[in-house]
């Protein structure tokens, strides 16, 4: 199983990254949406702690994501893929890139103009970055983290729906390859 | 005849010059805060009540005339943030609608062998009266003084944040106040 990738198929990692990502932020919105629901105890704290830490976490792996793609060449895309979904595929790619970086960094902003902790899974605490309470700030940056998580939401169902689209519609390689990697040429076996 | 001038002004010191009370001094509220510091999920965070007041009698040559008298408006409460200060508020902690104000009032003043102020005195907080030891560094400047007061309090004795809020991961029992007063001399 080739850890890069090729131009017939995702490799390992990023397919590890794609994944692991995806089910962390399938998680935060549950998380999210149920835990401000919560009427004010030790466990909606706790429920809090956890939703910034696994934020974090996302944060850091999406940075890792985007510094080894930069490393590695895309797949080709399907042959006879018109320009326009290209382009289509290529800008919902971008944006999703930017949301799920600018989601973490607007909680972790949200968070420290709320003077709120912000302890990694109780392990180690991470810095401020107002440098304390801001209520100019705090207001913004949680619209800033709502909105965006709604855009999230809608591009989502754009990404989901193509890939789907691909598979069942087209039945090309763009979903598989992404759950499988390369399909192993003639003569390589499986 | 030195030594004879030097025992005449000492006499005149300690028997004349020494008020019949403690020097009774004015809070300059402006230089003034009363401060704490408690952990929240092991972080270190301050509080500060905003408003309190200090009636302060203290003259660090006569403890036994010395007086300190605080009433700490509950509500006046700020962590610097804004959803804590609301539950810090509300019944699970100070309940500011029931107990609005503490009240600490000194017993008496004692001198430790390094030199140390202690003032033992009572706290009054959500209903609960403990006994609190305040060390206390007083420094004159003239007409003027500032006094730094330290206690260390348990939460749980008062109260504060018991039964879901009690563990002490999520909320430290240990608190450090620190009071400290910029004060005028009132005229005696």
């Amino acid at each position: 199983m080739p850890l890069r990738s090729t131009e017939a198929g995702w490799g390992a990692l990023v397919r590890a990254f794609h994944w692991l990502v995806a089910a962390l932020i399938l998680a935060q919105a549950a998380i999210g949406l149920s835990m401000i629901q919560m009427g004010v105890t030790p466990a909606k704290v706790r429920v809090f702690a956890l939703h910034k830490s696994i934020g974090m976490t996302i944060l850091a792996l999406v940075l890792l994501r985007i510094a080894w793609r930069l490393g590695e060449r895309r797949p080709d895309d399907p042959a006879g893929m018109p320009r326009w979904q290209r382009g289509a595929a290529r800008a919902v790619h971008l944006a999703l890139y930017v949301l799920i970086l600018a989601i973490p960094l607007s909680g972790w902003w949200f968070n420290s103009a709320s003077n709120a902790p912000l302890v990694w899974f109780g392990l180690f605490d991470i810095p401020s970055l107002t440098g304390g309470y801001d209520p100019v700030w705090k207001p913004r940056a949680l619209l800033a983290h709502q909105t965006l998580f709604w855009i999230l939401v809608a591009l989502l169902v754009a990404h989901v729906g193509a890939a789907l689209w691909h598979h069942f519609g087209q039945r090309d390689e763009v979903l598989r390859r992404m759950v499988l990697g390369p399909r192993p040429r003639n003569g390589e076996g499986r | 005849m030195k030594l004879l001038l030097a025992g005449t002004c000492t006499a005149l010191v300690l028997g004349f010059a020494a008020p019949a009370t403690a020097q009774t001094w004015q809070v300059d509220m402006a230089h003034s805060s009363l401060a704490f510091t408690n952990t929240y999920q092991d972080v270190e965070y301050t509080g500060r009540f905003r408003r309190f007041d200090a009636r302060i009698a203290y003259d660090p040559g006569d403890l036994a005339k010395a007086k300190f008298d605080v009433t700490v408006d509950i509500g006046s409460l700020d962590t610097r943030n804004e959803e804590r200060d609301h539950t810090a508020l509300g019944g699970d902690f100070f309940d500011a609608a029931k107990f609005p104000k503490a009240y600490f009032a000194t017993t008496t003043f004692r001198k430790d062998a390094d030199g140390k102020v202690v003032a033992l005195g009572e706290l009054k907080l959500r209903g609960v009266v403990k006994p609190v030891q305040l060390t206390v560094t007083f420094t004159p400047h003239g007409d003027t003084a500032t006094l730094d007061v330290t206690a260390r309090l348990q939460r749980l004795d008062f109260g504060i944040g018991t039964g879901q809020w009690a563990d002490p991961s999520m909320i430290g029992n240990d608190v450090t106040v620190h009071g400290h007063l910029q004060l005028h001399a009132k005229p005696q």
